[in-house]
């Protein structure tokens, strides 16, 4: 072939021009450190990384979201702590103050005690957090959750709403729990309902000594019938021109006002069971010596123990929601009250333990909730770190430099340059007109 | 004495020769130069008794050692070429725009979704509110640096295009003048002139770096040169200018133009190929604008879905959400050239549906025609009704009508990223993060029903005359109750249609007054649910939490990507073509050594042959000197004879 001069000076200088733009690539990709260095290296990989990296930041800014549950979740269950451990001393008071033998003046101190214990649960029912929001008030953050309007009557001024935090792609987790939930809603007596002796405007007026018992469900369905109008009188009678007096009892349903056992109206005695202290009273027909034409079956059992007086009654009714301040607040009133006689005393005592004892269940669930919860964050945090973790050598292994790779091939490069040089200038060396003289 | 007269042939025939090497020496390097040789030939031999004696040489010509195909092969490489090299100096930039992963909308997108995040877990910290606005300045601050890059490129293209139309005209302006010239010195001397052969030759090949020109060779030797779909460019010494000049359909844009007759003539897209113009017109068409759409429907889409769900919100002063961003409009250009004073608005409609193209309206004096330019697909016969919804995503309204022949153009997302703000009325209380309604079980409830916190629906049904987006009774109060037994309840309190009876399904929707909640569980009879007004719900971020998930939503492209995937496409549709023009470059710039090579293998000058070339007619000369040196010997002797 033919060769011009200016091929030969052409390839040369392309030859010089392609090596030192390959080496100049190279040396950009290692002091970047990056493989892509435009999209167009690699569109599929450069794409890819933008991806990638979203949802690197997305996982991040969740991790950062768990956090702040973590805060959140965390305030509220030492909130909660604390107001177990206050629970717990209203109980031990609750209990100190149905010793029979307490006087009127220790009564009273044991309810100056209760107060104070009052005023400290009302606190920490309007706990807030670092930013000042009450965190039992639901959605309305800068309302205070609950506030007094009479004494003894605390009113909830927040809403039901959950404040939650998204703490995953698809995992929100309520760090919020609403105060009327966790201080009002709780069921008083057994859960399914409540005993208690006759009161009339806040004072009982039974004048015997008997006591009644908390009851439990035999048959929650029974219990649950459509018939049942769930609230009763269980009334006393004492025939005393018998020696000796023969006490009986009537169950009077307070919305029909007929008696259970008769299915008549109510009358005032005396009635057709026996009493005995202490044995069951069932919520159903027993025939004899019950003559009721349509028997009855609602399935809860409950006792009176002591010794009635004639005309002493007790109700019994479905539970309804009562808060804790009502529950501390009434034992407060009662041990106030010092013309009660110790059975008086000892039914209001056991009304409030069983509610006491309901409010702690009930901050035990939520503790439960919240705990539960505290896992969830944890382990979903650290499942956000293993995944930016992979994110990020996803990436790395998109758009970083193999450096081995990169550094011998920068070598590599560097002596095809010098050969490419080196031959240039000697072949540009070679010329016929060197030999004309 | 023939012997003088062959021996002066020789000197003479050598100091041409030796007058050509030099030629050939000092033009090595001269662009377009053909290495030239002499063509000798014998003298006319004289006949004698003997046979014919020669008489010695001459140079018949001096020929240029040219091959017509290996040139015209050149010049069609070297126009496919200069067009990619063009595209790819231009696409570069783009691709060097969005390399870095530092100044891409990409990190500033993720920086304002993390804010949104904070408020999400925030909801009533002012500081969180404060940042999320400054990075929402900050991630419009972004859209905006994008567009005026691109824009900046436009504006490189049209100035290029200038420069590129007066390159050419110029060169056209040569070849003419040169034409005439060949024509005068061939028919006059019968010789070729060589020289400037070459210099339109080289003219020729310049002007294929311009744009791609086709040449047919006259029997006078002239040179007519057509562009494009064969308009003539050069026609004998006629030259036609090219000009550049806006389009009177987007004053934006500079097009090329033909002119002649005192007439100007756009030269339609396509029309122009090859060369460094027809790079840049290509790079425009296929890449710049695409992304710069792109880039704009990104903005589009995310003001629109952004605000769309804002306004479901309540602020921290209670009332309900406003706009976020303030939406950019779809752009109408009416041409210049229209006569009417027809106008025709354009507003978004659907950011899933809208598209990347640009569109424009042809109206007939009865029906319109719309033509999407990029796949330049046209739908025609469209009254002003079926107009409207005639550009996916858009909605279109003809104000006044248009005289018969007006055009105007539509540019659904082209300066969204320049337009798009925040919105006026956002500060840090208006920025809605909760919702505005909130759902309530009454505490007297004895079932196990639960109600859900309760969505606010994106089309109401009595939509609010103050703000659209909400039902008018979206925050009246409203009372569930369950009916005795509870396998139905009863809606009651503000609000039109409340039914007295609803079958109750567990987890079934419930929605009134546009919202919806569910109840599930089991209510009892009487049980009690109510949906009300948010009263003072500042801790509330449940419209914040939506705000969040609207980063990874599939929003765009008919709901198949988020603004980061459709941001993606831009770079991998960018990154694509950068590539493949990179490649197609290198393949075509070792296909130009090649016939460059070829060409140079042929006409090049090489220095050692012309060293030899030197030295024979060196040698030729010294040899036809000696010859008349013996001839004059020859001649004393015969002097010599008398004395």
């Amino acid at each position: 072939m033919r060769i011009s001069t200016n091929m030969l000076f052409d390839s040369g200088v392309r030859g010089i021009q392609t090596q030192a733009s390959d080496l100049l690539k190279i040396q950009q990709e290692l002091s970047t450190g990056r493989r892509v260095l435009t999209p167009a290296d690699d569109p599929i990989a450069a794409a890819r990384a933008l991806d990638v990296s979203q949802s690197q930041a997305t996982t991040d800014q969740f991790t950062k979201n768990g956090q702040s549950a973590t805060e959140a979740l965390g305030l509220q269950d030492s909130t909660l702590s604390n107001v177990s451990t206050l629970l717990q001393s209203v109980r031990v008071l609750a209990v100190n103050a149905g010793n029979p033998g307490l006087s009127a003046s220790d009564r009273k101190s044991l309810a100056t005690e209760l107060q104070s214990d009052y005023d400290q649960l009302l606190g920490m029912a309007n706990t807030t957090d670092g930013n000042g929001q009450y965190l039992f008030s639901g959605y309305k953050g800068s309302t205070q959750a609950f506030s007094e309007s009479s004494p003894g009557t605390v009113v909830y001024n927040g809403d039901q709403g959950q404040r939650l935090i998204q703490v995953s792609a698809s995992r929100q987790v309520a760090v919020s729990t609403a105060g009327a939930a966790v201080f009002q809603q709780i069921p008083n007596g057994n859960g399914t309902f409540v005993t208690a002796q006759a009161m009339s405007s806040g004072t009982a007026t039974n004048t015997g000594s008997s006591v009644i018992s908390p009851g439990v469900v035999s048959n929650p369905a029974a219990w649950n019938n459509s018939a049942n109008n769930k609230d009763f009188t269980i009334k006393f009678y004492v025939d005393s021109t018998v020696t000796p007096s023969v006490t009986t009892y009537d169950i009077v349903d307070n919305v029909t006002g007929q008696s259970m056992l008769t299915g008549a109206a109510a009358g005032s005695g005396p009635y057709l069971r026996t009493y005995t202290s202490g044995s069951t009273i069932s919520l159903k027909t027993i025939s004899p010596p019950d003559t009721n034409p349509t028997p009855f079956d609602f399935g809860a059992e409950l006792s009176v123990s002591g010794v009635p007086a004639s005309g002493d009654s007790f109700t019994v009714k479905a539970s309804t929601s009562q808060d804790i301040f009502t529950t501390i607040h009434n034992l407060i009133t009662s041990l106030n009250t010092s013309n009660y006689n110790n059975a008086a005393i000892t039914n209001n005592n056991n009304t409030a333990l069983s509610n006491i004892a309901a409010a702690e269940d009930r901050i035990l669930q939520v503790r439960a909730t919240v705990g539960a919860s505290l896992k969830e964050v944890d382990t979903q945090t650290t499942l956000n770190g293993d995944l930016s973790l992979q994110y990020k050598t996803t990436l790395s292994n998109l758009q970083d430099v193999d450096y081995t790779k990169a550094v011998s091939d920068l070598t590599m490069k560097q002596t095809a340059l010098q050969a490419a040089q080196k031959s240039f200038v000697n072949i540009q060396g070679l010329s016929l007109f060197n030999y004309i003289q | 004495m023939s012997l003088f007269t062959v021996g002066l042939s020789g000197l003479n025939a050598a100091q041409i020769g030796l007058a050509t090497t030099g030629h050939n020496i000092t033009n090595a390097s001269t662009d377009g130069y053909h290495r030239q040789t002499i063509v000798q030939g014998t003298n006319l031999a004289t006949p004698t008794g003997s046979g014919f004696i020669g008489q010695g040489t001459n140079v018949e010509t001096i020929k240029r050692v040219y091959s017509q195909f290996l040139d015209n092969q050149l010049q069609q490489v070297q126009t496919k070429s200069s067009y990619l090299d063009s595209y790819l100096s231009q696409i570069n930039q783009i691709d060097n725009m969005l390399a870095d992963s530092n100044s891409g909308l990409s990190p500033a997108l993720q920086d304002f979704f993390s804010a949104v995040g904070d408020v999400s877990s925030n909801p009533q910290a002012v500081a969180s509110r404060q940042s999320m606005l400054s990075s929402g300045s900050a991630l419009i601050s972004r859209f905006q640096t994008l567009f005026s890059r691109f824009n900046d490129l436009q504006n490189g293209v049209n100035t290029q295009i200038g420069d590129s139309v007066t390159q050419i005209n110029s060169y056209a302006q040569q070849i003419a003048n040169l034409n005439s010239q060949i024509i005068a010195q061939t028919s006059s001397g019968n010789q070729p002139p060589n020289d400037l052969l070459d210099q339109r030759g080289n003219l020729i090949n310049q002007l294929n770096q311009q744009v791609g020109a086709t040449v047919v060779k006259q029997s006078d030797g002239s040179y007519n040169v057509f562009i494009g779909n064969g308009q003539p460019l050069i026609v004998g010494n006629t030259v036609y200018q090219l000009a550049a000049v806006r389009s009177p359909e987007d004053q934006q844009r500079v097009e090329v133009a033909y002119q002649y007759g005192g007439k100007t003539t756009l030269l339609g897209n396509g029309s122009l190929s090859g060369g460094s113009l027809g790079g840049l017109l290509d790079f425009r068409n296929q890449s710049l604008i695409p992304a710069q759409n792109e880039l704009g429907r990104v903005a589009m889409a995310l003001a629109q879905t952004f605000n769309a769900q804002h306004q479901l919100g309540q602020d921290l002063s209670g009332n309900l959400g406003q706009n976020f961003f303030s939406v950019p409009s779809p752009t109408v250009i009416p041409s210049t050239n229209n006569t009417g004073t027809g106008s025709i608005t354009a507003t978004l409609s659907s950011q899933a549906a809208l598209t990347t193209d640009d569109y424009r309206i042809l109206y007939n004096g009865t029906t319109y025609t719309v033509t999407d330019l990029s796949t330049n697909t046209s739908t025609s016969g469209l009254s002003s009704a079926t107009l409207a919804a005639a550009i996916p995503g858009v909605t279109l309204a003809v104000g006044a009508t248009p005289a018969a022949g007006d055009v105007f153009t539509i540019q659904p997302t082209r300066y969204a990223a320049r337009d798009i703000a925040l919105s006026n009325t956002i500060t840090i209380n208006t920025i809605a993060a909760a919702a505005p309604i909130a759902t309530a079980a009454a505490t007297s409830n004895t079932g196990s029903g639960t109600i859900s916190t309760g969505t606010v629906n994106a089309t109401p049904t009595t939509p609010d005359p103050s703000h659209p987006s909400t039902d008018l009774n979206l925050r009246q109060p409203v009372t569930i109750t369950f009916n005795n037994p509870p396998t139905s309840f009863s809606v009651s309190g503000a609000g039109p249609g409340l039914p007295a009876t609803v079958a109750y399904t567990a987890g079934a929707n419930i929605s009134f007054n546009g919202w919806t909640v569910q109840i599930s569980g089991k209510p009892a009879a009487g049980d009690l649910f109510t949906i009300g007004p948010n009263t003072n719900g500042v801790s509330d971020n449940r419209n914040m939490l939506a705000l969040a998930k609207l980063q990874t939503a599939n929003t765009m492209i008919g709901g198949t990507a988020s603004y980061q995937g459709a941001y993606s496409q831009i770079v991998s549709q960018v990154g694509n073509k950068a590539a493949e023009t990179q490649v197609t470059s290198d393949a075509q710039s070792s296909l130009l050594t090649q016939t460059k090579n070829a060409q140079q293998s042929l006409s090049g000058v090489n220095l050692d042959e012309e060293a030899a070339n030197l030295m024979r007619y060196q040698q030729a000369y010294q040899a036809s000197g000696k010859m008349l040196q013996i001839a004059s010997t020859l001649f004393n002797s015969i002097l010599s004879i008398g004395t």
